[in-house]
């Protein structure tokens, strides 16, 4: 403006200078704006801040594992991706009532198409405008990549905003069946049902913890605050005493006698007498836990602690022991067994096998009636029940399973009559569990002393630390050692030939034993009926250093019924896998079995209780029991020892046979031996050795 | 003083021609004004620090790479560099020729936008595709009022105290582009522009009466296009109101505060602002409230110091321009920087209503960037044309320098 003349140069000078100063005066507000909102309200401002950036995050920790003693998975958590939306977020920033609702269709359209929901149903729920709504739990790979491709902004102009896909913890039991009924299942809500499961849950499932985090406009966290505790992410770890191969073992076959005898139900309890560890717990039917929602839901009960059932004769043992450590009976007592028929009151009890004077071990290993209720009788009836108490009887295991039954000693809440006692003594009109009668089986085991069962081992947390841990702990002492060790030895007379458990013989081993054929009380008559049993079979071995005891138990078999036949041979062959799978070698001097030579085969003779029809029904200490699959023609077994393992098992399938083979190489041992006559569908072992 | 006294006679003299006559060619190569050299330099540098910081997230949630923004903005920044560069060196008078080109090819864009090959963004139709980039015109538009209103307001000189002729055109040009402006919808430049030319207007000795009734009248306009919009009412309400609007249309300004009150004086620290998570459109049009939460009050006031050095210095320039024509440019340019700084500022603190206009040289951007440069380029020009006639003068006046010496000097220096 030089150019201009002075008065017009100064009046733009002012005008220039007026508007500078107005500019001046906004500078003026902001900055003393800012003063005020950054110095003298800061405190205030920040605290909103820091309040909207801080989620307080309720971290659902990941539910521990279940594992068995060798670390083998039983039940895992797995992370599954589940989908939700923020509606709020989705909408943001469209400003038109109507153009929201337009959005929100077209959102509702495509998410619905992609996740195959049902549009109608989402748009409603989209309605609402939540800040939170789940789209779909548990979507696949294929979802996941086709939810990140909606709400990319590269590949569409309007991206679906919002969507968040997290990680929800689902229970996978790579074991499938095994141990189902014991391990139980946890629901979608993540809470654990029936079995460990829920027994367990609340240490499974850890502690949610409230953690402070970060989190962005839509809510996601972005980081953790601070170090977080790292056993809010995950629960406690689990490690059951059972070892999941002997589990498998127990339940391949409980399931085999389940469907062979047809029975309702069966179970097995087999537990370490000198720990109380339960090694297996089975319960036949069983069910998948990762798909339980097909199952039925009797198949998913814990048969051997939520069933109660009379025991029968197993009871005998408890009987006889009780009697000893009293004094009321001397082992060389002799006892009359009336022959076979004995009035006591108006009731009339009867021996399967008619016996005159009968040894404590005779009355066991036949397994009479009379002789056990004399013998029960002469205890008394307080005498007996605080025997069967000791034993275990009465009251639960304390394992802490839901559902366990306390089984039941006096059901009317009162003494005995004389013939409940009578009845009690061999194990009628009285209720137990199978996880009962394995430990009272195990105190007989175990020098007397009754054991806690112990079925987790111990919990450790996510840093690996011991949060509890098991040790074995002595209830009582049920009767007195030497009263135990006498009993285990009578009891092995009951597997030897002469004995009802013939069947239950584990070739090598001596086995202790006790076979029940229970009479089952008919619900529609309140009496027995003359056509349900419950067979079962208790046992340890070796009899002389208990290292496993068993409890079996069929409930109601069609076919057969009694205890030796039907539950001693499901005891024998877990009891010889479990014998052989922890490394137990036979007290019996029983030859290697590569020295074995053809022809000559000392364990024959062990081996004569697995084959029935080899077995002489004349003779004088026949076999108590019926034959077995009666009616089935016997054929002769083919040699296999110089075919080849695939020739072999052809030619067994041939004749009839079922051919198991056990190990790798050459067929150096068969079982039932060549040339021995054996009823079709006779298992027969092949064992094989690699040559040396 | 004799000096001055002298000084402006020789330059009287120099310009005496009529101001559409040749452009002076002599004075080109003098030195530019390093201060504002300097200044516009630091605040793109630092532009640049703001923008990594207040994008950083964003752009690695939204683009998997977290320079996506830093290293766009850097591009710009070397262009709108090369801008400056080539634009000082061109002398000012030559815009004489392209004020009407300019201007048309703004309002030919501004009407391609809204006609609908714009590219939407926000809501709005705010940027056209020209090529490799996308250009927001009504940034190009507010440079183009300026060059159009110096043109005219020097050309007319005294006859701008006439109502038809100095007042009324200006205001129907300036009333096109703002309409143009309000359809796209960009209410933040439309007010720029009317603010401008009022400015412009003032300084050029317009009667304060038809200013005045003018800026009623633009009141008016503007309650009544707030009031018949539901999209402005709406965004005009949430902001009365704010503290029950904070979470839906009040959001953004709610969180802006909320950023600058989270500063406190010395603020979090350079890269640790957090509100980058809260804050939509933190790197464009927040980016001060970024600076306010990561710098504090002493950054917002610093800032605002460096904003007020560039203005001091345009409008030295204005008030030392050879001409009428330089001085308008001059003080346009610098009114229109002063105005985006702010109003923005004021945006960012909630003292004003949403608009969406960015913070000079510092908010992510390139038309505005690009825009902003080629202005700097144009005041820089003017300076260039400043100094070298006083250092000239300066010399003749030790010599007792004559007019006529004066110009055979200034003859020799082309």
């Amino acid at each position: 403006m030089r150019n201009l003349d002075p008065v017009r140069a100064k009046w733009i000078r002012v005008r220039v200078g007026v508007l500078s100063g107005l500019m001046a005066v906004g500078l003026g507000v902001v900055v003393s704006t800012a003063f005020r909102v950054q110095v003298e309200d800061a405190a205030p401002w920040r605290a909103l801040a820091e309040k909207q950036r801080q989620r307080r995050l309720h971290v659902q920790p990941k539910r521990g594992s279940i594992v068995d003693r060798n670390g083998v998975s039983l039940a895992v958590s797995i992370e599954v991706p589940s989908a939700s939306i923020d509606v709020g977020e989705l909408i943001r920033g469209i400003e038109m009532p109507g153009d929201q609702e337009s959005f929100l269709r077209e959102s509702a359209r495509m998410l619905s198409k992609t996740l195959t929901l049902d549009e109608v149903e989402l748009f409603a729920k989209m309605q609402g405008r939540p800040r939170f709504l789940w789209l779909k739990r548990r979507i696949t790979s294929e979802e996941t990549a086709a939810l990140r491709q909606l709400g990319d902004p590269k590949r569409h102009t309007r991206p679906i905003r919002g969507i968040a896909i997290d990680g929800e913890g689902q229970r996978y039991y790579p074991a499938r069946e095994l141990g189902s009924n014991l391990l139980g299942f946890v629901a979608p809500d993540g809470f654990g049902k029936e079995g460990i499961e829920l027994s367990l849950d609340e240490e499974l499932r850890g502690k949610p913890e409230e953690v402070k985090g970060l989190r962005d406009r839509s809510g996601r966290l972005i980081f953790a605050e601070g170090t977080t505790d790292e056993r809010t992410l995950q629960g406690a770890d689990v490690v059951l005493s059972i070892d999941s191969a002997i589990q498998h073992v127990a339940q391949r076959e409980l399931d085999a006698a389940m469907r062979t005898y047809e029975t309702k139900g069966a179970s097995l309890v087999m537990i370490d007498p000198a720990t109380g560890e339960v090694l297996a717990m089975a319960s036949s039917p069983g069910y998948n836990p990762n798909d339980y929602g097909t199952s039925d839901p009797e198949a998913r009960r814990n048969r051997a602690l939520v069933d109660r059932f009379e025991p029968g004769s197993t009871m005998k043992v408890f009987t006889v022991a009780g009697a000893l450590a009293a004094g009321t009976l001397k082992p060389v007592d002799p006892i009359f067994c009336e022959r076979g028929i004995y009035q006591l009151g108006s009731v009339t009890i009867h021996d399967t096998h008619v016996s005159e004077w009968l040894t404590p071990t005779q009355v066991l290993a036949k397994s009479s009636n009379i002789g056990a209720l004399k013998i029960g009788l002469g205890l008394g009836e307080a005498g007996l029940y605080s025997t069967l108490r000791r034993f275990g009887f009465g009251e639960s295991t304390g394992l802490g399973l839901p559902g366990e039954s306390s089984g039941v000693l006096r059901p009317k809440a009162r003494p005995w009559f004389e013939v409940e006692t009578a009845n009690a003594s061999f194990g009628q009109g009285i209720g137990i569990t199978t996880m009962q009668l394995a430990m009272a089986m195990g105190a007989i085991a175990n020098h007397g002393k009754l054991l806690e069962p112990i079925l987790v081992k111990k919990m450790t947390d996510s840093a690996g630390k011991i949060l509890r841990e098991s040790h074995p702990r002595v209830r009582q002492q049920a009767v007195p050692g030497h009263v135990a060790r006498m009993v285990a030895d009578m009891l092995v007379a009951v597997t030897e030939p002469g004995g009802t458990g013939v069947e239950a013989a584990v070739p090598g081993f001596r086995v202790a034993g006790k076979t029940a054929t229970a009479q089952k009380v008919d619900p529609l008559t309140g009496k027995y009926a003359a056509d349900k049993f419950t067979a079962s079979f208790m046992g340890f071995v070796p009899a002389e250093r208990p290292r496993l005891v068993v409890a079996i138990v069929l409930d109601e078999p069609m076919i057969g019924r009694y205890g030796g036949d039907l539950a001693g041979p499901v005891f024998r062959r877990v009891a010889e896998s479990t014998l052989r799978y922890l490394g137990v070698t036979p007290t019996a001097s029983t030859p290697r079995i590569a020295e074995v030579k053809q022809g000559d085969d000392p364990a024959g003779a062990a081996l004569a209780g697995m084959r029935p029809p080899s077995v002489d029904p004349n003779s004088s200490t026949g076999l108590p029991v019926e034959p077995v699959p009666a009616g089935t023609p016997s054929v002769e077994v083919p040699n296999t020892t110089r075919l080849l393992a695939r020739q072999a098992v052809i030619s067994l399938t041939q004749a009839g046979f079922v051919p198991r083979v056990e190990g790798i190489g050459r067929i150096v041992r068969q079982l039932p031996a060549p040339g021995t006559l054996a009823p079709k569908g006779t298992t027969v072992r092949l064992v094989l050795e690699p040559p040396s | 003083m004799n000096f001055t006294k002298n000084l402006r006679t020789n330059v009287r003299t120099l310009l005496a021609a009529p101001l559409d006559a040749a452009p002076v060619q002599t004075t080109i190569n003098g030195p530019v004004d390093q201060w504002l050299g300097a200044v516009v330099i630091a605040l793109m540098g630092f532009g640049l620090v703001m923008v990594y910081s207040s994008s950083e997230i964003f752009a690695t949630v939204t683009r998997h790479d977290p320079q996506y923004f830093l290293l766009k903005q850097l591009g710009y920044t070397i262009a709108a560099l090369g801008i400056i560069a080539i634009v000082s060196k061109i002398d000012y008078h030559r815009l004489y020729k392209l004020t009407y080109p300019v201007l048309f090819s703004v309002i030919a864009m501004l009407i391609a936008t809204i006609a609908g090959l714009g590219h939407r963004g926000g809501g709005a139709a705010r940027w056209l595709h020209l090529g490799i980039i996308n250009v927001q015109p009504a940034e190009v538009a507010k440079l183009a009022l300026i060059i159009w209103l110096a043109y005219s307001l020097a050309k007319k000189a005294d006859r701008v105290k006439s109502f038809t002729v100095g007042f009324l055109p200006h205001l129907l040009v300036a009333g096109f582009l703002m309409l143009l402006c309000l359809k796209q919808p960009d209410f933040g430049s439309a007010v720029v522009l009317l603010l401008l030319t009022f400015t412009l207007l003032f300084m050029a000795g317009a009667k304060i009466g038809y200013i005045m009734g003018a800026i009623l009248t633009g009141a008016g306009f503007a309650v009544l296009a707030v009031r018949y919009s539901p999209y402005r009412l709406a965004r005009y309400v949430a902001w009365a109101d704010m503290e029950k609007h904070r979470q839906d249309l009040a959001y953004q300004p709610f969180q802006s505060v909320m950023s600058f009150g989270s500063g406190g004086v010395h603020g979090v620290g350079l890269g640790r602002g957090l509100q980058t998570l809260y804050l939509p459109e933190a790197h464009t049009d927040f980016v001060s409230a970024i600076v306010g939460e990561e710098l504090g009050f002493i950054g917002i006031a610093a800032l605002s110091l460096v904003y007020v050095v560039l203005c001091a210095r345009g409008i030295r320039a204005a008030l030392s321009a050879p001409d009428d024509f330089g001085s308008y440019l001059a003080f346009g340019i610098s009114t229109l920087f002063a105005l985006q700084t702010l109003v923005n500022l004021s945006v960012a603190l909630a003292i004003l209503p949403t608009k969406g206009l960015t913070l000079p040289f510092v908010s992510y951007g390139g038309s505005s960037l690009l825009v902003n440069a080629a202005a700097v380029g144009i005041l820089l020009n003017i300076t260039r044309q400043i100094s070298v006639p006083r250092r000239v003068a300066e010399q003749r006046a030790g010599e007792d320098a004559t007019p006529a010496a004066a110009s055979e000097m200034l003859g020799a220096v082309d």
